[in-house]
């Protein structure tokens, strides 16, 4: 059953300039107990679209959708307070930065026992030990002692293990984690995505996991979106990205991640160009500009979505029965 | 949104020739948005707010009439027409005379030579004093710095105002003594701006780069520091205007300031009072070119504070 | 925090040698001292040199200097020279007037300041946020002489509506308070409106939206909680400023308050009052900011670590 499913979702921003089409049109679901990976380049659209899902964009952003329903609700036609009382509850978030993401004049205790106090009515005392499980459920050592301090104490892993413990303190039906490693070192990047691992294991959460990195959504996601200006441009099981991958940006991707075995040797091979300006986006296929294999339909219109099996599907001009067949180059 | 794609038949149908990779490569679209210099696009967003270009205008516009009108007028500040005293404005007398038949308006002109010199005087003074000590503080940091930002952690921890009065009284009431004493503490606002963009730039990383490829200290300061750390000075200047020109109004309308028979336009204001009852145009002109040029001069400052911050571009 | 509560104390310690000494130099640098044959015509010579050494004035200034500090230490800020009375009666008599004028201007200040610039920031560029704006340019703008003058001319000789001066009734008050308070008013709100607005754009206002948090609480309790810093920095300069009691819209109101005593000595040239009242000004100065500097850091515990 799926928990998760977004039909049509569009956003953009409106600006001093002109409006930024930041998510055009795109649809996809998440099921019970899956891991989701939505990877792309930083302007794709990917953090947008999650924003948008849980209504978290500032109220300059516009955002369309013909359906979003969460666990059977239509969230588009929720009131504010109905979304409320599900953030935090049954749909918990965890950012890019835990540095920024902690309010700075509260104390650990205070941030992380204010959804259990919202959501689950508890009382001090019993928040306080809820909170001093959750701490240990994410192994921060010495939990009565981290709950007394404030953020800038913390070092960066142990912030976004409390920020774990923020969004896995209801026992949410869904995590949405918003590149949650990118801003750590690699050892810690290492220790909090096997800790969302083991979680995910132990509770069935279903988590969405934003990143732009290959690497991560690899050892954690069974299914990947693949993103791209605003627009999903193939999606499909871990293993049709990484083995049989049909959109060329996809093999960009995979191009340009390094490969331990065929060092020095391998090259590792960027993508060329800049993302679209969303401002005045392509008006055909987003990655045309910098597509190798660029026709003239390309530029002109929008690809259609070919589905190569019930979940791998691609929107690339390259499936139409005209197009040359290209293989991908490693 | 998806005005763009094609319907199954149309797209089925569509001819071989859309489908050669590599051809038509003139249609590849330009992606950035043209690159503009910073002082351009600077000038650009001050040209959008309307209310910072009235206050240049207002500002250009008194600087030239305080230097030519009492050129031309047959009126000076000091004399006096003893058939029209406390006269009411009129052709002749636009904003009429005072207790002692003195052209009120051509006594505003001078009040605002005044007012302006030690306006513009004063910040430039204050611009100086504080770049060189914030420079200095930021940039050579450690205990110079310390000692340095202690002193003038010090020096504001008091109304400046105390100072002010107290160099007033030492140095006696003259133009001189109202710039030095008005320079005592403004450059500290100043100074302060400059030292933390120099720290924040010192440490930043094109500035490494720049140091790393062989750039030289004069060479840092002048095509990086500078032009970076100028925005924030720019601003901070700005607003020492008016800030210096109230302070002068101030001690002038306390009695202090500028002595009679000068005009400025505290002293205008303030030896108004006493016929306020009577002859209200006596207070009003003066006050009125004193709101005038503050807010002039403040909507100056918010104009470049908005131009000058790139962050707020979209 | 005790460590910060005595860094700051000693700061403020040495804040107060430093414009002690500034100050009483400066005094004594002063062109003509206060019984000088030039500015006494008509009193012999003689009597005059009496009456500086009954002053200790004879004496050399270092000594002047020591004795000055010893006095202070005591707690004795001298004699007035020019009126009757000490100079520590003299404060102590006047500054019960400015204190109750400047306090309810700092209460004013801050019930309307906050208030306007939460409104402005949470309704940005619409009317609500366009007026106050507006109001803030004008507080700004508008110095205090200038706003004392126009309001009393417009509502107490024009309109009659409130008194001149004084303070025998509560509408006295008014223009007073107005008067104090439109410059801090102006400022608070342009303060609180710009801080908030960056607040708003905080990740973790983000995260306390995902976990559920009502939208008031978001704004009160996470954003104008950071908002409000720059404010409580404030506070300490504010409340300093107008307790002390402001030259102008004293005198302009014949207010027996500090500020216009101050005025007062200066045109008297009693250098004892002078330095008296900049004294107890600064060490006023000086404990308000220690406050402001103590609140501040219970109020954001980063405090602490930046100004070790």
């Amino acid at each position: 059953m799926n928990l998760l499913e977004v039909k049509n979702l569009n956003t953009s921003f409106h600006i001093g300039v002109g409006t930024v089409q930041a998510v055009r049109g795109i649809s996809f679901h998440v099921e019970q107990g899956e891991s989701l990976g939505i990877v792309g380049e930083s302007g794709s659209g990917k953090s947008v679209s999650m924003l948008s899902v849980m209504g978290l964009l500032p109220n300059y952003a516009d955002i369309v959708a013909d359906s979003i329903r969460f666990d059977g609700r239509e969230l588009t036609k929720l009131s504010g307070k109905a979304l409320r009382a599900m953030h935090g509850s049954e749909i918990g978030m965890i950012f890019q930065d835990p540095m920024t993401s902690l309010n700075p004049l509260f104390t650990v205790e205070s941030q992380l026992t204010e959804p259990l106090r919202i959501h689950r009515h508890m009382d001090k005392r019993q928040a306080r030990q809820r909170a001093l499980e959750l701490l240990r459920q994410v192994d921060i050592p010495n939990p009565e002692a981290r709950l007394k301090q404030y953020p800038h104490e913390l070092s960066g892993g142990l912030r976004q293990r409390v920020m774990i413990a923020i969004a896995i303190a209801c026992g949410p039906k869904m995590i949405i984690a918003d590149e949650p490693t990118t801003a750590l070192d690699v050892t810690i990047q290492a220790q909090i995505l096997e800790l969302l691992q083991h979680l995910k294991q132990e509770t069935q959460t279903s988590i969405i996991m934003i990143t732009h990195d290959l690497g991560v959504i690899a050892s954690m996601c069974s299914r990947i979106l693949v993103m791209y200006g605003g627009t999903i441009c193939e999606q499909g099981n871990a293993r049709d990205i990484f083995y049989d991958p049909r959109h060329p940006y996809t093999w960009g991707l995979l191009n340009s991640i390094p490969k331990v075995q065929d060092a020095p040797a391998g090259k590792l091979i960027p993508i060329k160009g800049t993302p679209p300006d969303m401002l005045k986006p392509p008006a055909g296929c987003p990655f045309s500009p910098r597509c190798r294999y660029c026709m003239p339909v390309c530029r002109a219109y929008m690809p259609p979505t070919t589905e190569l099996s019930d979940v791998h599907r691609v929107a690339c001009h390259l499936m139409h029965p005209h197009a040359p067949k290209i293989t991908r180059e490693v | 949104m998806s005005s763009n794609t094609l319907n199954p038949e149309a797209y089925a149908s569509l001819p071989d020739e859309m489908f050669v990779i590599g051809e038509d490569d003139s249609l590849s679209e330009e992606i950035a948005r043209p690159s503009t210099t910073y002082w351009h696009d600077v000038w650009q967003r001050f040209r959008r707010d309307r209310l910072a270009l009235i206050g240049l205008g207002v500002i250009v516009l008194m600087t030239l009439m305080c230097i030519i009108m009492p050129m031309v007028s047959p009126y000076t500040y000091d004399g006096s027409d003893y058939l029209h005293m406390n006269a009411s404005p009129s052709w002749a007398h636009p904003c009429g005379t005072d207790q002692l038949g003195r052209d009120q308006f051509i006594r505003i002109m001078y009040g605002a030579r005044i007012s302006l010199t030690i306006g513009f005087v004063a910040a430039a003074i204050n611009f100086a004093i504080g770049v060189l000590y914030g420079g200095l503080a930021g940039y050579l940091g450690g205990r110079v710095d310390m000692v340095l930002m202690r002193i003038v952690d010090i020096l504001s921890s008091l109304p400046s105002l105390l100072y002010i009065v107290l160099i007033m009284l030492i140095f006696g009431s003259n133009m001189g003594s109202v710039i030095l004493a008005l320079c005592f503490t403004s450059w500290i606002g100043t100074a302060r701006v400059v030292r933390s963009e120099v720290m924040y730039l010192k440490h930043s990383e094109y500035v490494l780069a720049s140091r790393l490829a062989g750039a030289g200290t004069w060479h840092l300061l002048i095509h990086h520091l500078v032009p970076n750390a100028m925005g924030p000075i720019i601003v901070s200047t700005a607003f020492l205007i008016p800030g210096a020109i109230f302070s002068e109004a101030f001690l002038s309308f306390l009695g202090i300031g500028i002595q009679a028979p000068q005009a400025s336009w505290g002293s205008l204001a303030n030896a108004a009072i006493p016929v306020m009852q009577m002859y209200p145009h006596l207070m009003l002109f003066p006050v009125i070119a004193i709101c005038v040029t503050m807010f002039s001069f403040n909507f100056i400052g918010d104009g470049l504070r908005d131009a000058l911050d790139p962050r707020l571009k979209k | 925090m005790l460590r910060y509560i005595i860094k700051r104390l000693l700061a403020g310690v040495l804040t107060m040698v430093v414009l002690i000494t500034v100050a009483f130099f400066m005094m004594h640098a002063m062109p003509g001292g206060p019984f000088s044959p030039s500015e006494e015509k008509n009193v012999p010579v003689e009597v005059l040199e009496r009456i500086a050494a009954s002053y200790g004035l004879d004496q050399p200034v270092w000594k002047q200097y020591l004795n000055y500090w010893n006095n202070l230490l005591h707690g004795d800020l001298g004699i007035s020279y020019k009126t009757v009375g000490t100079v520590n009666e003299k404060i102590s008599g006047h500054f019960p007037y400015s204190a109750r004028v400047g306090g309810l201007a700092v209460l004013f200040s801050l019930l309307i300041g906050i208030p306007l610039g939460l409104i402005a920031a949470l309704y940005r560029g619409k009317a609500a946020d366009l007026a106050t704006l507006a109001l803030a340019t004008v507080g700004i703008s508008v110095p205090v002489f200038v706003l004392s003058l126009l309001l009393s001319y417009l509502f107490s000789s024009k309109l009659n509506w409130l008194p001149t001066y004084g303070l025998d009734s509560w509408l006295c008050y008014i223009l007073l308070v107005v008067c104090l308070s439109l410059n801090p008013i102006a400022y608070i709100a342009r303060q609180t409106r710009s801080s908030m607005l960056e607040a708003l754009e905080q990740d973790y206002v983000r995260t306390a939206r995902a976990k559920g948090v009502s939208e008031l609480m978001v704004v009160v309790k996470h954003a104008l909680k950071n908002a409000l810093t720059p404010v409580i920095t404030y506070l300490g300069p504010l409340i300093a400023g107008l307790l002390t009691g402001s030259f102008v819209v004293e005198s302009r109101f014949a207010i027996p308050g500090l500020g216009y005593y101050f005025v007062r000595s200066i045109s008297d040239r009693d250098y004892t009052m002078i330095m008296g009242i900049v004294i107890f000004f600064g060490l006023f100065v000086v404990i308000c900011n220690l406050v402001s500097d103590i609140l501040l850091a219970i109020v954001d515990p980063r405090v602490k670590l930046t100004n070790d």
